[in-house]
């Protein structure tokens, strides 16, 4: 089977509120795609729908060319981790997963293998409900991978996660994508992904806001911008203006500018005998790339509504969209 | 790790044997669920426990003073009968044809008290009859084939106590003749509104008839009752109550022995009356004749019309007292852990939103709550079993040792067809009561909720049961989950013998597997409605 997600002009809305509207985007074998947007954004209703849990208003998500639902071995096909929390408390995690094994036949051996690989070995015959939240998220992550599938759906796995986890998981995720598999784990934090994720499809209020691999995401943020760190401001200032830049006094003694190479901003100063003490090509944060564009999806439905009130409105109307 | 891979075409191939995902993988799935639950392991055996334990108290809390007695006669098949009646005949030798008409048939008042008298209206009871028999000798239980006229019933042909069958519905006070015809061990009962034109009613083979047996007249009029219910308290009212039958034509075409005499059949059971439950002091009479009956029973010719007046009944005896039934009461206390057990297997899994790794695991769920049902079903079917055979066994001693001793009241055994299918069905009721609360559960997606709905259908009822008018009452045992209790009862309910039949003793208007299928039917709808609902809500 072909393990591409498919994600097509897909659209659901609760009543009123619309969580998803018209989402495309693609999911790759070998690749760690990120499903970055604020809370409230759509992600989970998207999973969802690609997992047959909704049924979509409008639009379509395949996996491997099939709708979910018509997937007769899905365990086998597609690995999910909807809600860490979502397991019966008083069943200790190593029966959580035989039941699920259990349902597709999978030997007992893998359920006791996959405790040990993703470190709850020692935890497999406690009860689910002692766990605290990244145990869980373990414990989601070896139920995802009991029928050893190609694809995975992950929903915010890093969340609860302590540090020495977040570690883990990142290699993890890196490592099961290497195998060739399509990995799909969703963030409202890029921080999150920024080390794992190789593409990123980011969304705000249900709609694709960008759709590129994090390098070409970080080169579109930062521009062409230059850092510069000189004790005579005004003096560098008047140079670049004239030269053509454009000039923004970020600090006491810091400019950005843009429109102007570093190469020729060094030239420029050397040849007017101003004094600086550094010169950098900015490189934004991929949190700062997302952050820009998320605002700018705001704006941009904000304008479109035509008045501030609306834009209001459509803010909480996306929040609502999240629950179910 | 920090650098990034670039992606990699090639897609991924799983090691990994699969197994399929058939529907005996969703059992496993399933019953690993339900066992992996300490908490629900312990509510399986509290509902063992509860069924026992209240099954004991309620067969260890009466007690019946006077056990044991007489034996009750015994039809030509073994049951238990009544065969008290006033017989006016002779011997017939091989075959032959007995014919009399029935002129009226009043109830006799004469040796009633008042309090009898108020019974009935001061009509004869509904199955009082007269009419010509059939019978192998006069002694109680003896192989007969009968024609009768009946008070509300019309005409009859009865054969061996047990069988029954409708001729015309012609009322007593419009004289009819009756025919009788014995060939070889074949009687055919007739009869016809002139003498002249006559309609077959039926007849039947008797196998122990001998060649020469009794023929002639019959009178007899079973006991009358009144039950009336105020809020909290039940009173049954019944005495005996005495018919008086006339005939005239009374002719025997055949080979006769001996003269036409009067015989007063049958006495009456000794020692107590069938008892109601004990908390009622003036019980209910019971379905045979009253202490006056023989004695008072009469007959007398002049001038060709016959009149007899007789007490007593000719008809299978019904037992008020259902000792398999009394020793699995507790389950209608035990079915209230496996209800909630029920709800919780499924709602446990909407609250935490297992629901959902439910779903993404196996798409298909209809399937899915399939195999709930079934593993539940089964579980709650053992549990049930387990319980009800203990109830049954721990009771049936303490019954009889509070008096409720044969062969006044004959001792229950699981080899008995009908014990064992009550003491299964009762296995069967839990199970249905569990899968139908698992139904309810999936249906509200709420514990508190389900199990509300639950205590409301099926634990309310029998709280109310004694508290409401007795239509009500009986409409709820017919039309609700509780008739499914039905399945528990053992002892006959005749459709020719009427009976009290008071719900808080158990008495269920249908037939066992009728209840039993009341309940069926209930969670088979809340089953389909839970899977519609299931399907097309999104989890």
């Amino acid at each position: 089977m072909d393990a591409t997600i498919e994600v097509s002009d897909l659209r659901k809305r609760f009543g009123p509120a619309v969580a998803v509207d018209g989402l495309s985007f693609t999911a790759r074998p070998g690749q760690v795609t990120g499903f970055v947007g604020p809370n409230g954004a759509g992600k989970s209703t998207t999973m969802r729908m690609i997992l047959g849990l909704d049924a979509p208003d409008g639009g379509q998500a395949l996996i491997g060319g099939l709708p979910y639902r018509a997937i007769r071995t899905p365990l086998y096909e597609v690995g999910a981790l909807l809600d860490a929390a979502a397991v019966h408390p008083s069943r200790r995690g190593r029966d959580h997963l035989l039941w699920l094994a259990h349902s597709h036949g999978v030997p007992t051996r893998r359920v006791d293998d996959l405790l040990e690989q993703v470190g709850l070995a020692s935890a497999a015959r406690r009860r689910a409900g002692g766990y605290s939240l990244g145990m869980r998220q373990r414990l989601g992550i070896a139920a995802a991978l009991l029928g050893d599938p190609p694809v995975l759906l992950l929903d915010e796995p890093v969340n609860g996660l302590d540090p020495e986890g977040i570690r883990w998981i990142r290699g993890f995720l890196r490592s099961l994508a290497a195998e060739g598999r399509t990995v799909l784990i969703s963030s409202h934090l890029m921080s999150e992904l920024e080390d794992s994720a190789d593409h990123l499809v980011v969304v705000g209020r249900g709609r694709l806001i960008a759709d590129t691999s994090v390098a070409e995401l970080l080169a579109a943020a930062s521009g062409d911008r230059v850092a510069l760190r000189t004790g005579a401001r005004t003096q560098a200032m008047g140079v670049l203006t004239d030269a053509g830049g454009t000039v923004a006094a970020t600090g006491r003694d810091t400019l950005t500018i843009t429109g102007l190479p570093a190469e020729r901003i060094v030239a420029l100063l050397g040849e007017h005998g101003v004094p600086f003490s550094e010169v950098a090509a900015h490189r934004a944060s991929l949190e700062e790339a997302y952050m820009e564009l998320t605002r700018d999806s705001a704006e941009f439905r904000a304008t479109s509504n035509g008045d501030g009130d609306a834009r209001m409105n459509g803010a909480s109307g996306a929040d609502t969209g999240e629950g179910r | 790790m920090t650098t990034q891979t670039p992606p990699k075409p090639a897609a991924y191939r799983s090691a990994l044997t699969r197994g399929g995902d058939g529907f005996v993988r969703l059992l496993h799935a399933e019953w690993t669920k339900l066992r992996t639950v300490r908490r629900w392991t312990i509510v399986m055996l509290s509902a063992v426990a509860v069924t026992i334990l209240v099954s004991t108290l309620s067969a260890g809390g009466d007690s019946v003073s006077g056990g044991g007695g007489g034996a009750p006669p015994r039809g030509p098949d073994g049951t238990r009968v009544v065969d008290a009646f006033q017989f006016v005949g002779q011997p017939l030798a091989g075959d032959g044809t007995v014919t009399a008409r029935v002129t009226g048939l009043t109830r006799d008042t004469a040796e009633e008290d008042d309090r009898s008298m108020a019974l009935g209206g001061g009509k004869p009871a509904p199955w009082a009859k007269a009419g010509i028999i059939v019978k192998a000798s006069t002694t109680p239980g003896s192989t007969y084939a009968a024609m009768m006229l009946t008070q509300s019933h019309g005409v009859r042909f009865q054969t061996d106590f047990t069988v029954d069958r409708a001729g015309s519905s012609a009322p007593p006070s419009s004289p009819r003749w009756l025919r009788l015809t014995r060939a070889g061990n074949v009687v055919t009962g007739y009869e016809s509104a002139d003498g002249v034109v006559w309609d077959k009613v039926g007849s039947a083979t008797l196998e122990g008839l001998p060649a020469s047996a009794e023929v002639g007249l019959f009178v007899t009029s079973p006991g009358l009752f009144a039950v009336e219910r105020q809020f909290g308290s039940t009173s049954v009212e019944g005495g005996p109550s005495s018919a008086t039958g006339t005939f005239d034509g009374f002719s025997v075409d055949g080979r006769t022995e001996g003269p036409v005499r009067g015989v007063d059949v049958g006495a009456p059971p000794r020692g107590p009356r069938v008892p109601g439950a004990p908390d009622r002091p003036d019980g209910p009479a019971g379905e045979g004749p009253g202490p006056d009956g023989p004695g008072n029973n009469t007959a007398s010719e002049s001038g060709g019309v016959h009149t007899l007046t007789a007490s007593g009944d000719i008809a299978p005896m019904e037992s008020e007292t259902d000792l398999a039934q009394r020793s699995l009461e507790g389950a209608m206390i035990g079915l209230i852990p496996l209800a909630a057990l029920g709800v919780l297997f499924i709602t446990a899994e909407y609250r935490k939103g297992m629901i959902l790794t439910t779903f993404t695991a196996s798409p298909r769920r209809g399937r899915v709550l399939a195999a709930k049902a079934l593993v539940l079903g089964t579980a709650a079917f053992a549990v049930g079993l387990v319980a009800s055979v203990a109830s049954f066994l721990i009771g049936q001693p303490l019954l009889r040792s509070s008096g409720l001793r044969p062969p006044q009241f004959p001792e229950p055994s699981l080899g008995d067809g009908r014990v064992f299918a009550a003491v299964v069905g009762t296995a069967g009721v839990l199970a249905l009561v569990a899968v139908f609360a698992m139904a309810l559960g999936a249906l509200l997606r709420n514990t508190a909720a389900a199990v509300s709905v639950i205590i409301v259908l099926l634990v309310l009822p029998q709280i109310l049961l004694s508290g409401l008018p007795l239509d009500a009452a009986r409409f709820i045992m017919q039309a609700t989950p509780v008739a499914g209790f039905a399945v528990q009862r053992t002892t006959d309910d005749f459709g020719q013998v009427d009976s009290a039949c008071i719900p808080e003793d158990g008495c269920y208007p249908q037939a066992p597997w009728a209840g039993f299928g009341v309940l069926l039917l209930y969670t088979l709808a809340a089953l389909a409605l839970a899977a519609w609902r299931i399907r097309r809500r999104a989890a």
